[in-house]
């Protein structure tokens, strides 16, 4: 089609060096304003700038996104809001690798083992988006890419240290051969967590890690390549002891329940590229995540007792009402059945004469493993220069072993088949439509379309309307706990024996269905050229029905699909390159929450936003001012600026310096979305050095 | 005497169409059969058709086409052959001999001249560049994105004498050139420098930078910060490129007609073809969320912008 005269093929002058064909139809994305759907890229420089130590913080920057906290070394983050402690319904990748853990419905943020320094580049997809990405993207889908290898070459050091006790390292190393290239990255991550809870006491939640990166690209021919990484991430996050005894004068107690926590991964993707219009990738990935959680806890003999343990399982009600109050029931049981009664009067005369109320200590073991296994195939295939069809489908294979939670393992395994087409009808109109079919051993069968319709008003300037439906199974947690803790190294022997089972036992449903998204959008994306400016805009409508609301608690967890929300509002992003010297950037969101259940509206802002503005002032100096908003996350204004300042130093013709300054002031004087999150000093300073060579 | 004047008549006539002819030749030289002489260190059907089809454009001229190893050195051709080389073999051979005929020199890059040529110009060559002119692939930017004004270019130690010429050229256009070098192409840190400091890249036909083995990293690594490369030449615009100025055959054939016309006193001793054309990649236009580029407008408003009053 580029060369459509037959005898440019015999033309002297254009010699045809074979030149493969690089960007092809497969290769080539959308342009902003044709994406079907809202999208806000982080790139490396607004990264760099910003000075966060998190991704979670990053996420800042992007119109919507709720970010809090639920201690120092656990960030909450959803898009729109629901529930504060349980953020479960985003899909996170990392170079296509999901690392929403499947088990425990819960994303790591602090655990991921990727360092900030390897990132190049965020892309949000503000809003479901399960055809592409899979079940669980079922509000936004958060895609972390790394540096290509090929991009990394050199070596870079870099060391941060700060107030709270923050103390960063990170250092790579990357190199290329004929075919191929790899990175090498190691570092490291230390600080305190906040400093004080509400009572005024230390607050344990500081964090510690360690983790390691090697990725490796390699061309095999003109047609082939693969990708392989392997990671890896060790570290400590501190939990304060939060078990209170049930029963009555039980005054000893443990110091901390603190996590270790390792996750693995490794990944390898084969790309082959049949011919320009059509190329597909074959990728799997393995992870591991490992979370040893040990304590000693403390509490009255009884809590072992077989019969109140019966009690419990007849009527969790009734032994909890039994157990907190035992002194009150002394002389007469509470009302109840028969069996109740007879039941808890044994219980009481253990109590009374059994050494029942003798507290005995012993170690809690709440680890967990989980373990995944992900296939994917992914075709891509431009039928003419306006069709494009993308399909594919995944395998996935989930495990999770817990004896606490799962009473030993349980596992799970997911069939995909997606497919989306893009047709370009005219210069104009672009329709892109497409459905996900999937299959899951423990929740059944579901199917998801999606369908968005972009008007280009010229290639710049567009306008879209989206509806997408989207699902999300409810984990393994959720649906198929079986909760209960068998407590070892007992201080004193209980009817025997030296571990023993603790009264509370908890099941999840087992028969959960999917929750369902109906999403529906307008939205605008515009570049003007003349001004370099970056427009998007988007209203949205969202309903969640079949929400699983019940938090994750051990007693007395009855999930059902019984909860709805309605998320509505707008948002918008600008993007400004005003100068050479200067961006500006700006977001804001107004999101209105309605839920059946109170505490899916707790982790919404009504507004929020961000502004910054980038500057780079000459001679190696560059600034960076962001500030930062949240009207009320679970209640609490966050209000935030933060300033970064740098200077870079020519050491040599491929040698620098770079010595950078990051002040975070607290605006507001409110703790942090949960009210144990408190700073002794409302701003942070931290140093980092940097070099390159 | 009577009788002498018709041998005297016929003598003056004689003279007349001798001056006659003396004149036309001088005058007319264009007119008459010239030899022209092709080679080539390859003798394949490309370099076959063209030759057929500049004997078609010029039926009086004798157009033939003699592989190099046919030849004899290029002092023992007869100095009125217009002898044209087409490769840098062929060139060498030429080189050898300050003497010889008057010489067109195709497909050749100014890289390749500067190589072969800096220390010591031949009198008797007339180069005609293959690489797209400097200026106008900076004028091709301006018309595809007009809103750019930091240009950043790659060079390798081959390639550095023409930077000069590209600081003025961008300087008339208000545009400024960020050069970063590139000695070693395994090395991509001056490639994402240069990226992250300019908003489109232009490509020199610099084959050390240029080639096979750099060309996916070079298109995906500006792909990935959305940003257009412009040529270095129409190779790449089918691997990714956004667009770049090229010359085909027909152009070539053009230029030559025309330089064929001239006495070769009159020919150049180097030169870009006025005649080009414009090719672009619809696909990463689109893409990048560029206007579509209509190549025959945009060559036609370039070219009506090198035409200097």
């Amino acid at each position: 089609m580029l060369f459509g005269h037959s005898v440019l093929a015999d033309d002297l002058f254009l010699d045809g060096t074979a030149l493969p064909e690089v960007l092809t139809a497969t290769r080539l994305k959308q342009s902003p304003a044709a994406v079907p759907g809202s999208m806000t890229v982080l790139d490396n420089e607004l990264i760099k700038a910003s000075g966060a130590r998190d991704i979670s913080e990053l996420l800042r920057l992007v119109p919507g996104m709720m970010v809090g906290a639920i201690s120092g070394n656990q960030a909450t983050v959803n898009y729109h809001g629901t529930n504060a402690s349980e953020a479960r319904r985003m899909q996170v990748l990392i170079d296509g690798r999901s690392v929403y853990r499947a088990g425990l419905a819960t994303v790591d943020w602090s655990d991921i083992p990727v360092a900030m320094e390897d990132i190049e580049r965020i892309e949000v997809f503000r809003g479901p988006n399960t055809v592409s990405y899979g079940a669980n993207a079922l509000m936004a889908v958060v895609n972390i890419i790394t540096r290509a290898p090929a991009n990394s070459h050199g070596t870079r050091v870099k060391l941060t240290r700060g107030q709270r006790g923050i103390s960063d390292w990170y250092a790579s190393q990357g190199t290329g051969w004929e075919t191929g290239d790899l990175r090498l990255s190691l570092s490291g991550q230390e600080d305190d967590g906040f400093d004080k809870n509400r009572l005024g006491a230390d607050y344990r939640d500081s964090k510690r890690l360690n983790r390691f990166s090697l990725s490796v690209s390699q061309m095999l021919n003109e047609q082939q390549s693969i990708d392989w990484q392997l990671n890896a991430k060790e570290g400590t996050n501190q939990r304060p002891y939060t078990y209170q005894p049930v029963f009555h004068g039980v005054t000893q107690q443990g110091n901390n329940s603190d996590v270790v926590a390792k996750d693995y991964a490794g990944s390898l993707r084969w790309n082959l590229e049949l011919n320009p219009q059509h190329s597909l990738y074959i990728q799997g990935s393995a992870q591991h995540w490992d979370r040893q959680q040990t304590w000693r806890a403390c509490d009255a003999a009884i809590s072992f007792s077989p019969e109140l343990t019966r009690l419990w399982q007849l009527n969790p009600n009734y032994a909890e009402r039994l157990a907190r109050h035992m002194p009150d029931y002394l002389s007469a049981t509470p009302g109840g059945t028969p069996t109740e009664q007879a039941l808890a009067n044994q219980v009481i005369d253990q109590w009374k004469t059994g050494g029942g109320k003798n507290t005995v200590c012993g170690n809690i073991d709440q680890s967990s493993r989980e373990t995944r296994y992900d296939l994917e195939l992914q075709d891509t295939l431009s039928l003419s220069d306006n069709l494009r069809l993308v399909s594919g489908m995944n395998y996935r294979y989930d495990r999770a072993d817990s004896e606490t939670y799962f009473n030993g393992t349980l596992d799970d395994t997911t069939w995909r088949l997606f497919g989306q087409l893009e047709w370009r009808a005219s210069e104009h109109w672009l329709i892109q439509g497409g459905a996900m079919y999937e299959d899951t051993q423990l929740t059944g069968n579901s199917l998801t379309p999606r369908i968005a319709v972009n008007y280009l008003i010229n290639p710049r300037h567009g306008l879209r309307a989206v509806y997408s439906e989207a699902i999300r199974s409810p984990d393994m947690f959720e649906n198929n706990v079986n909760w209960s803790y068998r407590v070892t190294g007992l201080s004193t022997p209980v009817y025997g024996q030296n571990s023993a089972q603790y009264f509370v036992k908890t099941r999840g449903p087992g028969n959960l269905d999917q929750e369902h998204m109906r999403s529906r959008e307008l939205g605008y994306n515009g570049y003007f050229v003349d001004q370099a400016l970056n427009l998007d805009i988007k209203l949205f409508y969202d309903e969640i029905t079949g929400m699983i609301s019940e938090p994750l608690r051990n007693n007395q967890y009855i999930a059902s699909n019984s909860n709805a929300s309605r998320f509505a509002g707008t948002e918008s992003q600008l993007d400004w390159q005003l100068s050479r010297a200067d961006r500006l950037r700006l977001t804001y969101a107004y999101v209105h929450a309605q839920a059946s259940n109170r505490l899916d509206q707790r982790l919404t802002a009504s507004n929020s936003g961000s502004a910054g503005w980038l500057r780079n002032w000459g001679q190696g100096w560059s600034s960076a001012l962001f500030y930062y908003g949240d009207s009320a996350l679970n209640g609490y204004r966050f209000e935030r600026v933060d300033t970064r300042i740098a200077k870079r130093l020519a050491l040599g013709s491929k040698t620098s310096l770079e010595l950078a300054g990051t002040l975070q002031q607290r605006l507001d004087h409110q703790p942090t979305t949960f009210a144990d999150n408190l700073y002794d000093s409302r701003h942070v300073a931290y140093f980092s050095a940097e070099l390159e060579f | 005497m009577g009788h002498c004047r018709p041998w005297k008549a016929l003598r003056i006539h004689r003279r007349l169409c001798l001056c006659l002819l003396v004149l036309g030749m001088l005058l007319g030289s264009p007119l008459w059969a010239a030899d022209v002489l092709l080679t080539a260190s390859d003798d394949n059907s490309s370099v076959r058709t063209f030759t057929e089809e500049l004997a078609a454009q010029r039926p009086r001229d004798q157009v033939r086409f003699v592989p190099l190893a046919q030849l004899p050195p290029p002092g023992q051709l007869p100095g009125s052959t217009r002898l044209i080389l087409l490769d840098p073999q062929s060139l060498d051979w030429r080189l050898q001999d300050p003497l010889g005929p008057p010489t067109l020199v195709l497909r050749i890059s100014r890289l390749q001249a500067q190589q072969r040529l800096a220390q010591s110009p031949h009198p008797r060559l007339s180069l005609l560049w293959s690489d797209p002119p400097l200026e106008r692939q900076l004028r091709l930017i301006r018309s595809v994105l007009p809103q750019v004004r930091r240009v950043g270019v790659l060079y390798s130690a081959d390639s550095r004498f023409l930077l000069k010429e590209l600081h003025l050229a961008a300087q008339t256009l208000n545009m400024e050139i960020i050069a970063e070098p590139w000695d070693s192409t395994s090395d991509s840190r001056p490639l994402q420098n240069l990226l992250r400091n300019s908003e489109v890249l232009l490509g020199l036909d610099d084959p050390k930078l240029y080639n096979p083995k750099t060309v996916k990293n070079l298109l995906l690594s500006s792909y990935a910060r959305q940003q257009a490369l412009i040529g270095p030449n129409a190779g790449f615009v089918r691997a990714g490129s956004l667009a770049s100025t090229y010359s085909d055959q027909q152009d070539w054939l053009q230029t030559l007609d025309s330089l064929l016309d001239q006495p070769p006193a009159r020919w150049p001793r180097a030169l870009y073809p006025t005649a080009f054309k414009v090719l672009s990649n619809p696909q990463v236009a689109r893409s990048l969320g560029i206007e579509e580029i209509d190549p025959q407008a945009v060559a036609r408003q370039l070219s009506e912008g090198e035409k200097h009053p």
